[in-house]
């Protein structure tokens, strides 16, 4: 559903010509680091955001054209909490499912509902600037709800969430899921990527540098095992030299630590042991995302 | 360039009425301020400085009589002054009201259209209780502030002066990027309207070209209005109503689209 499309800034290009086909019913991700130009394209999708080239449809409608009954149709969970604070939870919906003509009747009933769903019933008439960091994000995903929509666009809905209140969004997201509603997020988190979505493109500096299934992109792109070296700086470098030949890929994040990606992991640090090397940890591990990650955007992520 | 885009009323409705739950929530706290200010000028200026424009008044008022219905239009001017750049710029750039808003079929033109709306109605709602005041202040005091039925043509009038200057206030809004500048447009623009509209004293009697400038402002037309409505109009008011409607008009959709750009990447 997107084609070529390209945002730049005066000479500054946050997209370079992306494309993407996103199906019904699926959960899609956009991963990548920060200035990946992934708010961009989610921005574009709900027409806050206008591109500058290229072609981009949203249920059908092409976004040019079609921003109001685009907009009446997808639900949007931004990265920033922008509700109103000072009116109460009920407030908040009754107010949002005013801006697409719901009768109030409707929208009281969807209310009881949606607060159910994202389990914030009893904060019905609490104002919002007393709820926790992680209610509100639920409360946000209950108002992007309010209309029924097809499509909901989340912007990282977990970032800057405590471990417990990240998996209770996590839940909501696959009951979201699991009802048949396509869900469009974007994250820089590989574990977000790795449960959530059933497909996901990488992006780096306005481009998409991979796309696929979490299983087919560590199938394409790293090898099976992962071993985690942590060693000394100096000796990292001799580390680094022993293995380069053996292994199939080797990857440094910070200056004492080596990730090398092997088929036969045994084999290697049998390898290891034997060259005297001097190291501190190994840790051995399947390979995931996060590598995938690692691997096509190097140690820029780190820095 | 794209076409200017032109506000939907359905849009700017919604907007309207969320403006209108959160103010029924929080009125009262508001009310005070836009009651006592008035009424200080009154006694002060009407009062205190009008003990010392005994003789005659000007054109046959009694000072306090004079300045009653100029303070009514200036009341009008603070409120959607303060809706329009305070408030405003809050919602834009702290609260992300905005961009919450535009993300539902309301669209940012719909949404300035809407404040417009917004600052308007309460200005003609402080500037109708004030009216209230005045009446009974001058049915108590025996010297009549409002002596003309035409006045009830006020509270509409209130609403297009609040649009006026809402529509000043969002263009100032929409042109700066730190809260702080709003001292400037308070100091530079608003304060001396507020001294030099007629309020206290007539221009007219100044030299040229102070009442020719004073002609190009706006608040000069409010006040004109305001004062004839109260005391019963001459023809001459389609004029100030016209200058009124005209300025509204021409202005009105330029902060709209450089909201809209601030708003839409």
């Amino acid at each position: 559903m997107a084609s070529g499309l390209k945002k730049s800034y005066g000479d500054f290009e946050a997209l370079k010509g992306v494309d993407f086909e996103i199906s019904g019913g699926e959960c899609f991700g956009f991963l990548g680091p920060n200035g990946a130009g992934k708010t961009t394209t989610m921005k574009m999708i709900y027409g806050a955001v206008i591109p500058t080239g290229g072609e981009l449809s949203v249920a059908g409608l092409d976004v040019y054209h079609h921003e109001r009954e685009i907009k009446r149709r997808i639900g949007v969970v931004p990265q920033e909490n922008n509700l109103d604070d000072e009116l109460e939870v009920r407030e908040n919906l009754l107010i949002y499912g005013r801006y697409y003509d719901l009768p109030k009747k409707l929208v009281l009933e969807r209310t009881d509902e949606l607060l159910d769903f994202v389990k914030l019933s009893e904060k019905v008439d609490n104002r919002v600037e007393q709820l926790s960091g992680g209610m509100k994000r639920r409360l946000l995903i209950a108002r992007a709800l309010i209309n029924d929509p097809e499509i909901v666009v989340l912007d990282e809905p977990t970032t800057g969430l405590d471990p417990q209140a990240r998996h209770l969004v996590w839940d909501r997201l696959r009951a979201l899921a699991a009802e048949g509603k396509t869900l469009v997020l974007t994250t820089h988190y590989m574990e977000e990527a790795a449960r959530l979505c059933d497909r996901l493109v990488i992006m780096e500096g306005g481009r998409i540098i991979a796309g696929g299934t979490p299983k087919d992109l560590v199938e394409e792109h790293v090898s099976p095992q992962v071993l985690e070296f942590r060693a000394r700086h100096d000796a990292i470098e001799e580390l680094l030299s022993r293995v380069e030949s053996s292994a199939e890929a080797v990857e440094r994040t910070g200056d004492e630590v080596l990730l090398v990606y092997t088929e036969d992991a045994d084999a290697l640090v049998a390898e290891v042991r034997a060259s005297g090397v001097e190291v501190e940890n190994t840790v051995h591990r399947e390979a995931g995302l996060e590598d995938v990650f690692l691997r096509l955007t190097g140690r820029r992520l780190v820095e | 360039m794209l076409a200017p885009r032109i506000p939907s009323l359905r849009g700017a409705f919604r907007v309207w009425q969320r403006n209108v739950t959160i103010f029924r929530k929080f009125w009262i706290s508001g009310l005070f301020p836009n009651f006592i200010e008035p009424l200080i000028y009154l006694a002060a200026l009407g009062l205190g400085l009008g003990a010392f424009i005994q003789q005659g008044g000007i054109s046959g008022q009694s000072y306090v009589q004079y300045i009653g219905p100029g303070l009514l239009a200036s009341n009008a001017m603070f409120a959607a002054s303060f809706e329009s750049t305070f408030n405003t710029f809050v919602k834009l750039r702290f609260d992300k009201i905005y961009d919450a808003i535009i993300t539902t079929p309301v669209n940012a033109e719909d949404v300035i259209a809407g404040e417009y709306l917004w600052a308007g109605t309460r200005a003609a709602l402080y500037g109708t209780g004030f009216l209230a005041m005045l009446i009974a202040l001058g049915t108590a005091f025996g010297e009549p502030l409002i002596t003309s039925w035409w006045a009830l043509l006020i509270p509409p009038m209130l609403l297009l002066i609040g649009i006026m200057f809402s529509v000043l206030g969002t263009l100032f809004t929409s042109l700066i990027s730190h809260i702080d500048l709003f001292a400037y447009y308070f100091t530079l623009v608003i304060t001396p309207l507020f001294l030099f509209s007629g309020i206290f004293f007539p221009v007219e009697n100044f030299p040229a070209p102070v009442p020719q400038v004073a002609w190009f402002t706006p608040l000069y037309h409010a006040v004109n209005v305001c004062r004839e409505l109260a005391t019963g109009p001459s023809v001459g008011v389609i004029v100030d109503v016209l200058w009124i409607v005209v300025f509204t008009g021409a202005l009105a959709l330029i902060p709209v689209q450089i909201m809209r750009r601030r708003l839409i990447g």
